[in-house]
């Protein structure tokens, strides 16, 4: 009897439980809409100064530029604009945002700017229309130059305030270009704006890389004969030898904390991944195999390598443990994979894959899974890097009749678009970090 | 027999230690104490009780009337509010005086309903059968000749109708491409008073929601609860869960606050019950 | 045979032409480029340098070497690769032969070995590999009798096209190891 009422004690109690009666259930497995319809204002001018339609023009352009390439949004057309875009009202209570709303747009940028005895302030405010918050606000003063500037830190802004993660659009890419008739150094904006010529070996520079603490770049120059690992400094200009071992030094890759640089030396007659320090010197010796071993790149904690090797017989990417020095391979597909590039949130490894001669960029998992093809079709797409933040690709294409110049991607391929002028012959663009 | 039983009973007993009556009993007791934890609400688990699958049209925005988008379907609203009403003045006539007609009216009341497609399968069906009887029954019966005179009369009244139905579907109203479609969908016969409360729900909310896949981070998911009168208002909400993903969960707050007011009425107040995650976007990159 | 009597013609007709020019000009140790520019200017002229002696012994170290010198900034080939490849090939074996007997002839003469690559592949990896040509050439020679300490080897990867063209043909002369001679 004593079984039974705790039997029964205990069915009904499962009973009670499983009859909670629930509400409809429903899964939205995706969005309906995988955009963010976006309303972006002119500027206005506030107060002194007046209108100066060149500002605005350059500042809508350089805007629209980086969102568009952020793939996030779709733009509301400003031609269906009402009163209020019109309006400088930067305050929350002074927009209508049932304007904004009937047009379909989610979110809303307005700016206002004035120029005062030489100084540009341009005041901006990306607002929800939905639920009428303001999402950020900035106001930016500087020279009247630097309204690109302003542009792109206020992109990297709104990436921010809509993503949780700024954008990368205020940084800079380190290229090799040809312009003057030889291989030499190169910096320009995102957009491909603005390029800076920084050396003058007169000779072959090769391969730049951006220190992740200082505005320094590290690359391969042949200005004294043997391909040399050079240092500089980008505000200083100061230049030095950094590693200048028999043979070559070269492809350095500083590490993600920037006390290392992880480079290839071929000084006992064999190319060989090695680590240095930033004086110089050898902490350790990576690989050790007769096979050719180049193109280093570290995964973002620092603790692995990814590399090229023809171990295999061809080129293919593999990992080296830098503590173990265990190495893994990679890629097995095609025949030829080279210039690995870790992506600085760790989860994919890009690099070009040559097939009938053409290069296309491809990304893969850390543990050689769900490999993707992102480039397609003619012309050789080689030497991707990552944006900082992960969201862009740049590399080099010969898509112009053998002269490459750089272009630039979302990370799953989409939007590819040139950004560097043509007659550069421009390759081996690199990423700085946040600037 | 019982002695025996019992003496067995206790011979086993005292095989045990004397405490073995307790523990079996806190054994037991305990074995089922486990799937009571594991069903009580310590334990969430939600991926057992799986929320219905709905078909879910990403192409198609969920519409007010559902054949709309499709041109064919376009003059169709008009005709039914017409075709039903003289159906039935004529139709319910032969009814009481002979069964013959009877399957003729049949297909009457399903067209009042679901006015688009059912009457062009019917009625070809329905129609060669008065045919048919009608000159059988002249032949044998000499005597109903008034009443089949009459009837002769009706079934081609009704015939005329049927043809008159007949040209206007043809002329005018299409097809389902799809004839067991169910009502409400896409496909399927009839306006949006058919639809699924649940599913036109999922698919409202879904079309409000904009989300960009350059802003998931990792694979978010979050909870809501959304409570609707039968006006289609949303009366109030609150999330179960939010996936700690601000863009996530902003955007999802976005979209409550566009589905404030659903487009048309509900059966019932309601509450529903919303996953929401990016299994489909992100697994189709 | 045929090679090494080649060689030996050429040899002796450098050797010729020296022993005229340094008979007008006893300063023989002047720069380089004034020296070569003489020779040329003598080459002009030839049959007036077969009227001297040949078996000229007090100048005949010295100047010999200074011969085979330039014989071998002349006559060293360059030789070719087969893609993605730094085995050397019998074509680039026998070119080599006959690089080693200038090299042999001429001691004082250092050389920079070069080693080159078409533009297909990577950039670095073509670095490496056309350092492994270089390498692959100077280990040849080594095995000819060249002393290693005489062979300087570089890579220029892709970077030194001689045919900037997209074609099998200009590929195909690209990948290379060329022989700078120095001093």
């Amino acid at each position: 009897m004593k079984y039974f009422k705790v039997s029964f004690f205990i069915i009904m109690t499962l009973c009670l439980l499983c009859s909670v009666t629930f509400a409809a259930r429903i899964e939205i497995s995706s969005p309906g809409e995988q955009t963010i319809p976006l309303a972006m204002t002119r500027l206005l001018p506030m107060g002194v100064g007046g209108v100066q339609s060149a500002i605005e023009t350059e500042f809508q352009q350089v805007l629209l530029g980086d969102l568009e390439l952020s793939g996030l949004f779709d733009m509301t057309d400003p031609a269906s604009f009402l009163s209020d875009a019109d309006k400088l009202g930067l305050r929350r209570t002074e927009i209508d945002f049932y304007q904004w709303r009937m047009l379909g747009a989610e979110a809303l940028i307005k700016g206002g700017y004035s120029v005062a005895s030489g100084k540009l302030t341009i005041e901006l405010r990306l607002f929800d229309v939905i639920t009428q918050r303001l999402l950020t606000g900035r106001r930016y003063v500087g020279k009247l130059t630097d309204v690109r500037k302003i542009a792109h830190t206020f992109a990297d802004q709104i990436l921010k305030s809509l993503t949780g993660e700024k954008g990368p659009f205020s940084t800079k890419i380190a290229y090799i270009s040809k312009r003057t008739g030889r291989k030499e150094l190169y910096m320009m904006d995102v957009d491909g704006y603005k390029p800076i010529r920084m050396t003058d070996h007169r000779s072959i520079v090769l391969n730049p890389d951006f220190s992740p603490t200082r505005k320094e770049l590290i690359f391969t120059s042949y200005k004294k004969g043997n391909p040399d690992l050079y240092r500089k400094e980008i505000y200083t200009g100061r230049e030095s030898r950094l590693s200048l071992k028999q043979g070559l030094n070269i492809g350095g890759r500083y590490s993600p904390d920037g006390r290392e640089i992880a480079l290839t030396l071929s000084k006992d007659k064999n190319s060989e991944i090695y680590l240095l320090g930033t004086d110089g010197t050898i902490h350790r010796r990576l690989t050790n195999h007769y096979a050719i071993d180049v193109d280093p790149s570290w995964n973002p904690k620092g603790n692995k390598i990814a590399f090229v090797s023809d171990r295999r017989g061809n080129p293919n990417i593999f990992i080296v443990d830098v503590h173990t020095l265990k190495v893994t391979r990679l890629t097995y597909e095609g025949k030829y994979n080279a210039t690995p590039a870790w992506s600085p949130k760790g989860d994919r490894i890009a690099y070009s894959r040559m097939d009938n001669g053409v290069f296309n960029v491809f990304t893969i998992r850390e543990d050689g899974t769900d490999e993707r093809q992102l480039t397609f079709g003619k012309g050789s797409k080689e030497h991707p890097r990552w944006s900082p933040d992960g969201r862009f690709l740049i590399y080099s294409n010969d898509l112009n009749g053998g002269e490459k110049s750089i272009w630039i991607m979302r990370a799953d391929g989409t939007g590819a678009k040139k950004i560097s002028a043509a007659g550069g012959n421009d390759s081996h663009p690199a990423w700085s970090d946040r600037w | 027999m019982e002695s025996s039983r019992k003496q067995r009973w206790q011979q086993l007993q005292s095989v045990f230690e004397p405490g073995f009556k307790q523990m079996l009993l806190v054994s037991i007791l305990l074995h089922v104490l486990l799937p009571v934890l594991y069903y009580s609400p310590f334990f969430p688990k939600r991926e057992i009780e799986k929320p219905p699958v709905y078909r879910v049209n990403l192409v198609n925005k969920i519409v007010k009337n559902p054949q709309a988008g499709r041109p064919e379907a376009a003059p169709v609203k008009k005709k039914p509010a017409i075709k039903p009403k003289p159906k039935p003045a004529v139709k319910p006539k032969p009814i009481p005086p002979k069964p013959k007609p009877v399957p003729k009216p049949k297909p009457v009341p399903k067209p009042k309903s679901v006015p688009k497609a059912e009457p062009i399968k019917k009625k070809p069906a329905v129609k060669p059968k008065p045919k048919i009887q009608a000159p059988s029954k002249k032949a044998k019966d000499t005597q109903a000749d008034a009443i089949k005179a009459m009837q002769a009369k009706r079934d081609r009244q009704a015939l005329i109708a049927g043809y008159k139905d007949e040209l206007i579907e043809l002329t005018e109203q299409p097809k389902s491409p799809i004839t067991g479609a169910p009502v409400g969908m896409m496909d399927g016969k009839g306006d949006e008073a058919g639809v699924s409360a649940i599913a036109f729900i999922q698919e409202f909310i879904q079309q409000q929601w904009n989300f960009s896949k350059y802003q998931a981070v990792g694979n978010p998911e979050a909870e809501a609860k959304l409570f609707y009168n039968t006006d289609g208002t949303l009366l109030h909400y609150k999330f179960i869960k939010k996936s700690g993903n601000s863009a996530f969960d902003e955007s999802l707050i976005r979209a409550i606050a566009k589905s404030r007011q659903l487009p048309q009425s509900l059966p019932e107040s309601m509450e529903f019950h919303i996953f929401f995650n990016l299994k489909d976007m992100l697994d189709n990159p | 045979m045929q090679k090494l009597t080649i060689t030996g013609l050429v040899i002796f007709f450098a050797l010729s032409l020296l022993v005229s020019g340094c008979a007008k000009k006893p300063a023989g140790d002047t720069s380089e480029v004034k020296e070569t520019t003489q020779v040329e200017m003598q080459q002009e002229q030839p049959a007036e340098i077969m009227d001297d002696k040949v078996e000229d012994k007090p100048f005949d170290a010295a100047a010999a070497a200074r011969a085979a010198e330039r014989a071998a900034a002349k006559g060293l080939e360059r030789i070719h690769f087969d893609f993605d490849q730094y085995i050397l090939t019998d074509a680039a074996k026998s070119i080599l032969v006959s690089n080693a007997g200038l090299l042999r002839a001429a001691a004082a003469v250092k050389v920079l070995i070069e080693g080159h690559c078409d533009e297909r592949g990577s950039d670095e990896y073509n670095l490496a590999l056309g350092e492994k040509r270089a390498l692959a050439t100077k280990n040849y020679l080594v095995s000819l009798g060249v002393a290693a300490e005489r062979m300087n080897i570089i890579s220029y990867g892709e970077e030194m096209p001689i045919d900037a063209a997209r074609t099998k043909e200009a590929w195909a002369k690209n990948r290379r190891a060329n022989f700078k001679v120095k001093r």
